[in-house]
């Protein structure tokens, strides 16, 4: 053990080193850092856009504007027999509204709020309901034996226009940031059931439709032409376009967000061109061109967003190569520093060892040769002196900096830990909570250890959660004061501790991790115990391991501390 | 115990160690020679006796395992006792499969150096044996005449007097001759002796 001593103090080399992430930050500076609920930064909900991306989305609505002007003089020209492209714009419609779904469901299994799950719903039924819409437009199907009532599909136009319409606005009004505004447990139920709900609000929109036939409200005279009773949903439609643009407008500047209001001014032309300038006569001009110009957007934002998503995971890609690659180049490097000093160490204890043999075995010859044995020994103290010097000039060697204590407060180192980490908890799946001591945790540390400890206790609890499939993976970080100390905890949902191995996680050399060195631990507890606090395990319930530390609590001018 | 002629070199670029390693080896009636690089083993004069040679692994000029390749490449048959600070496996797989004696760790226990340096002699006095016997083998396998060498050549693969006369062009009776001539210069009692001596000729000359 003696080879250990002189690391107590020392660890620096052996934990894991901060993250280089200031390299991703400098790549893109409009990325902002992850705002006060912890989000990740670089997912379309979170990410702010920037000037291209702005510029895009004004051009498109520009010339939507401009393609309103133009198609305005003909809009209530009729074009009869048209009706055959209604299946084309509809299987169209279809695709880019459930596509943009898919995308949307990817990005909450991802970020998990109840807002882009909102949307992404919102899409699917618009999308879904598409379908029916077409089928029962008079004059399209009806060789295929479909015709029914003339008041169907204006129903069903009403309720996709007015439920897509209402559902962008809540999602602009629940997009107030609020932190618990995450929905747990398994994402792929979470989807799928929301996506078994939304066929089920379709088909039964649908079925009472079609079963209510004679009883519906009456929206057509005839198969073109608008009742009076019509003109309520284009009036209700723009107004929650208006609510939704203004609610976005005032909320928040997330990308999407932008392509939101892209969305939303498209619908709004598209509106004015279908129900008012087209006179909401039936394969008009201006009933065409609202839908394709409808169309042409939807597809516009569809590809940014499509473009925008690959460019975020492309970017997330080379982010975690960079930080393996880190990674092992530091587990390189602590194998040729391991390796250096045993090299130094071994060297006096060989020669210490071989010389006592070599004394032993002059003084065992039938006539002992006491002078020979006498100058072993010798060599042996002189061995065991130059042993001490190498220990002391690795003690000198690690021993920069770590005497130096400054005021810290905890509550902002483990903020900035927690930010670092989550690239790595992203990946894992696992998300991280905190549950910081209202004010600030002052104590009195050295920041660049006490940074190791707690990323190394993170660490640990990610890597945990790998094998935990059938629950939440959770790693909650607290602080609190407690008489005159800061306690920190770290808990996960992983496996827990086992008993067995309870009594060696924090010896040197024991690891659980094919890959680990079984230093961590054993470092942060010596860290800890240096700053005159202490470190141990428990049981997390129902499953899992809690780690806790504390530390005197520092001065009361810690306010400032963590600079 | 007999040491005679015998000698050990010891290549560590420690003092301590070579200076402790070359003690033992001492008080247990070796010949040490000691060096502190490789180039100043090669430099001091060599000796004509059975050696061993205990190397460091880590050394500052050219390393421990490059030197074993390099004695390799030049045919030196100088049995290798390896000692090392911090072996790893794949490292002392490499030595022991180049044909090292032993790879000891440090710190080593004195009695597995003693082993291995014992080891290491008595193989290199075996080889020095191998290679004098055949040394003189050739010498005398040179003073035949080249009808006799042919001759032999023959008679160790197994042909009849007649056979021989017949490809050789030759009277059975001078065949008779030659081959008396051939037992007696290769100092052979038997034919499978012969035929042994043969071998150990056909092996030096392949090896070369």
């Amino acid at each position: 053990m003696a080879g250990w001593r002189c690391f107590q103090n020392s660890a620096k080399p052996f934990i894991r080193l901060r993250r280089p992430i200031t390299d991703r930050r400098e790549e893109e500076p409009d990325a902002p850092m992850t705002d006060a609920t912890g989000r990740h930064p670089f997912l379309l909900t979170t990410a702010a856009p920037n000037r291209r991306q702005r510029r895009l989305a004004w051009g498109i609505l520009a010339a939507l504007a401009c393609a309103l002007l133009v198609a305005a003089p003909f809009a209530r020209l009729i074009l009869p027999g048209t009706e055959i492209v209604i299946p084309a714009y509809a299987a169209a419609a279809f695709l880019v509204e459930i596509l943009t779904s898919a995308l949307l469901f990817a990005l909450f299994s991802v970020d998990r709020s109840r807002s882009v799950l909102l949307l992404a719903t919102g899409y699917l039924l618009s999308g879904l309901l598409v379908l029916p819409w077409a089928l029962t437009f008079p004059g399209v199907f009806t060789p295929l034996g479909l015709d029914p009532d003339i008041q169907v599909t204006p129903l069903i136009a009403a309720v996709r226009r007015l439920g897509f319409a209402g559902i962008i606005l809540a999602y602009a009004l629940a997009k107030k940031g609020r932190p618990g505004d995450r929905i747990r447990g398994p994402v792929g139920r979470v989807i799928a059931g929301r996506v078994a709900l939304v066929l089920a609000g379709a088909a039964g929109i649908v079925l009472l439709a079609v079963l209510g036939a004679g009883r519906l409200p009456a929206f057509m005279q005839d198969a073109r032409n608008v009742t009076p009773l019509w003109s309520v949903v284009p009036a209700a439609s723009v107004a929650l376009y208006s609510a939704g643009l203004a609610a976005l407008w005032t909320r928040s500047r997330s990308t999407l967000d932008l392509w939101l209001m892209v969305v939303l001014g498209t619908l709004l032309i598209e509106i004015l061109l279908i129900s008012y300038l087209g006179g909401a006569t039936r394969l008009s001009v201006g009933w065409w061109a609202g839908r394709f110009f409808g169309l042409a957007s939807a597809s516009v934002v569809l590809l940014v967003l499509l473009s925008e998503t690959t460019t975020l995971l492309a970017r997330l890609a080379r982010s975690v190569r960079s930080e393996r690659l880190a990674r092992e180049s530091r587990l390189t490097a602590m194998e040729a520093l391991s390796a250096s000093i045993a090299h130094e160490i071994n060297q006096p204890l060989a020669s210490m060892v071989t010389s006592a043999s070599a004394g032993l075995r002059w003084l065992d010859k039938d006539v002992p040769r006491v002078g020979e044995a006498r100058s072993a020994l010798e060599r042996v103290v002189r061995d065991g002196h130059r042993a001490r010097d190498t220990v002391d000039g690795i003690r000198n060697l690690f021993r920069t900096d770590t005497r130096e204590r400054v005021p810290v407060d905890l509550n902002r180192l483990i903020e900035g830990i927690v930010r670092r980490s989550e690239e790595e908890t992203r990946l894992g799946q696992v998300s991280i909570e905190t549950r910081l001591q209202q004010s600030p945790l002052p104590v009195t540390a050295n920041p660049l250890q006490m940074e190791q400890v707690v990323s190394n206790l993170v660490a640990n609890a990610v890597d945990a959660l790998s094998t935990v499939t059938d629950r939440p993976r959770i790693v909650r970080v607290t602080t609190r004061s407690q008489g005159g100390s800061a306690l920190v905890t770290v808990e996960d949902t992983g496996p827990g501790i086992a008993a067995d191995i309870r009594d060696r996680i924090f010896d040197p050399f024991f690891s659980t991790k094919p890959e680990g060195m079984g230093m961590g631990l054993m470092f942060s507890r010596s860290i800890v115990e240096d700053h005159g606090g202490r470190l141990w395990a428990s049981d997390n319930r129902p499953s899992g391991a809690v780690f806790h530390f504390t530390l005197p609590s520092g001065p009361a001018s810690g306010a400032e501390a963590g600079r | 115990m007999s040491r005679e002629g015998a000698v050990v070199f010891v290549v560590d670029d420690d003092f301590s160690v070579r200076e402790s390693i070359e003690d033992l080896l001492r008080s247990v009636g070796h010949d040490v020679r000691s060096y502190d690089s490789v180039a100043a083993f090669l430099e001091d004069r060599r000796v004509d006796h059975p050696a061993c040679l205990v190397l460091d692994v880590r050394l500052p000029d050219t390393s421990g395992l490059e030197f074993q390749q390099l004695l390799l490449t030049q045919g030196m048959n100088l049995p290798i006792v390896f000692i090392t600070g911090h072996g790893d496996i794949p490292m002392s797989v490499a030595a022991m499969k180049a044909g090292a004696i032993e790879f000891l760790t440090k710190p080593f226990r004195d009695q597995d150096l003693l082993d291995a340096v014992h080891a290491g002699i008595a193989l290199d006095r075996r080889r020095r044996a191998d290679e004098e016997t055949l040394a003189s083998l050739k010498e005398r396998h040179a003073s035949l005449t080249p009808r006799e060498q042919e001759t032999m050549a023959l008679v160790v693969n197994g042909l009849m007097n007649k056979q021989i006369a017949a490809a050789l062009g030759l009277s059975e009776m001078t065949v008779k001759v030659h081959r008396a001539h051939v037992m007696r210069k290769m100092n052979a009692a038997s034919l499978p002796e012969l035929v042994r001596i043969a071998d150990s000729l056909a092996g030096m000359t392949t090896r070369a």
